[in-house]
Formats: C-alpha cells, structure tokens, sequence
C-alpha cells in the first residue's frame, strides 16, 4: 500500500505547533483591535491590509495546520488506515454539505458560511480519524 | 468471515506485532483481524496465510451470511 499524496510524519506535528502559535497571535491581534475580515461590518476591504495580514496569520495558519494535522501519515500507513481516512473524509463532507445548505437557507451572513466551510471539514475529519485511531489503540492496549 | 489468525499466530508462537512487522502493517489492523472488526483484502490475506504456510481457506472461512 503505498500512501499517495499524503505529508510526512513529522507533519503532524508542525501542524499542532501552527494551531498552538495561532493561539498568542490571536489574543495579540485582538487586544490591538484587529477584527475578522469575514465579519461584513469589520469596515477592512483590500488585500494586504493590517486586518488583512491579521487574517493571514491567524486563521490561514490553522487552516494550514489542520490541514497538516489532517493529511500527515501515520507511523503505519496500511490500507485499514487508508479506510478510516476515506470513511472519516466521507462523513466530513457530509456534514459540511448538511451545514452549508441549512445555513445558505436560514442564514443571510454570507462571511460566516465562508468561515463555516473553511473549518468544519477539517475538524471534523481529524475528530473523527483520531478518535477511531484512539479507540484501535485502546482496544489493543486492552488485548496485551 | 473468520479467520483464525490468532490460533495460527499462537501454533507459531509470533506476537501481533511480529506478524504485523512481516507482512507490513499495523498492529492495529492484525488486532482488527483478529477480533472480526475488519475484513483484509485479498492481498493481505494472502500474506497472512504464507507466513503461517497454509492455504488462504485454513486461515480466512466464508460464513453462511457472507
């Protein structure tokens, strides 16, 4: 089984350390009044503005890292795996298409149905694919 | 289906990962076997029965509801 287009290892956890920096560049870009772009009333248009860059920093980067998170190898990457990666990405565009449809019926804030869509995908695939990997760990453990 | 991967694996006296090592996969997914939680593909089942020297039937059986 050779896994195709997936990063390596170690990836993984560049993308945690991405989510983890996330974390003080948000209280920082907050405290100092930066708004999210994808608010219709944050009043920034514009490429490359500060709010901008702000956004770039922030949520692109935990974008990136989930995204890392998400698509990095396990240690063994075997065709059981390659299932619950194909299963896991399933249910995760299930429920993005379920949310984006209700929320483009019932909601008008487009900015945040754009914001929706950028997230739910990815946590959910990696809620899913960790948790089916931690209940086989779990199992095993239990064996020996 | 069945298997009877585990009784194979004690007659050899080989560990989960040892097997796993052998034919190049998890320890998990030997374990998932083993437990009937999942169904190999042929190819892995094939290697399964090579490293204990059987036949693919002595190994993997069809049940009445397959």
């Amino acid at each position: 089984m050779k896994p195709h287009f997936l990063f390596p290892y170690w990836c993984r956890y560049l993308g945690y350390g991405l989510i983890l920096v996330h974390i003080p560049i948000t209280f920082f870009g907050k405290m100092h009044g930066m708004n999210n772009i994808m608010d219709n009333n944050s009043g920034s248009h514009g490429l490359f503005t500060s709010e901008h860059l702000f956004f770039i920093g922030t949520a692109l980067m935990v974008v990136a890292g989930l995204f890392l998170v998400a698509f990095a190898k396990e240690k063994v990457e075997d065709k059981q795996i390659w299932q619950i990666r194909l299963d896991s990405l399933r249910w995760a565009i299930y429920l993005n298409y379920l949310i984006l449809i209700t929320s483009l019926v019932f909601v008008e804030d487009t900015g945040h149905i754009l914001e929706l869509n950028l997230w739910v995908p990815l946590v959910f695939f990696v809620i899913r694919f960790r948790w089916i990997i931690f209940r086989l760990n779990r199992s095993l453990s239990r064996e020996s | 289906m069945k298997n009877n991967v585990r009784v194979e694996r004690a007659i050899k006296n080989i560990t989960q990962g040892e097997l796993a090592e052998q034919i190049g996969v998890s320890r998990q997914t030997i374990n998932a076997i083993e437990s009937a939680k999942y169904v190999p593909s042929t190819i892995l089942a094939l290697k399964i029965a090579r490293v204990f020297g059987k036949q693919l039937e002595d190994v993997f059986m069809l049940e009445d509801q397959d």
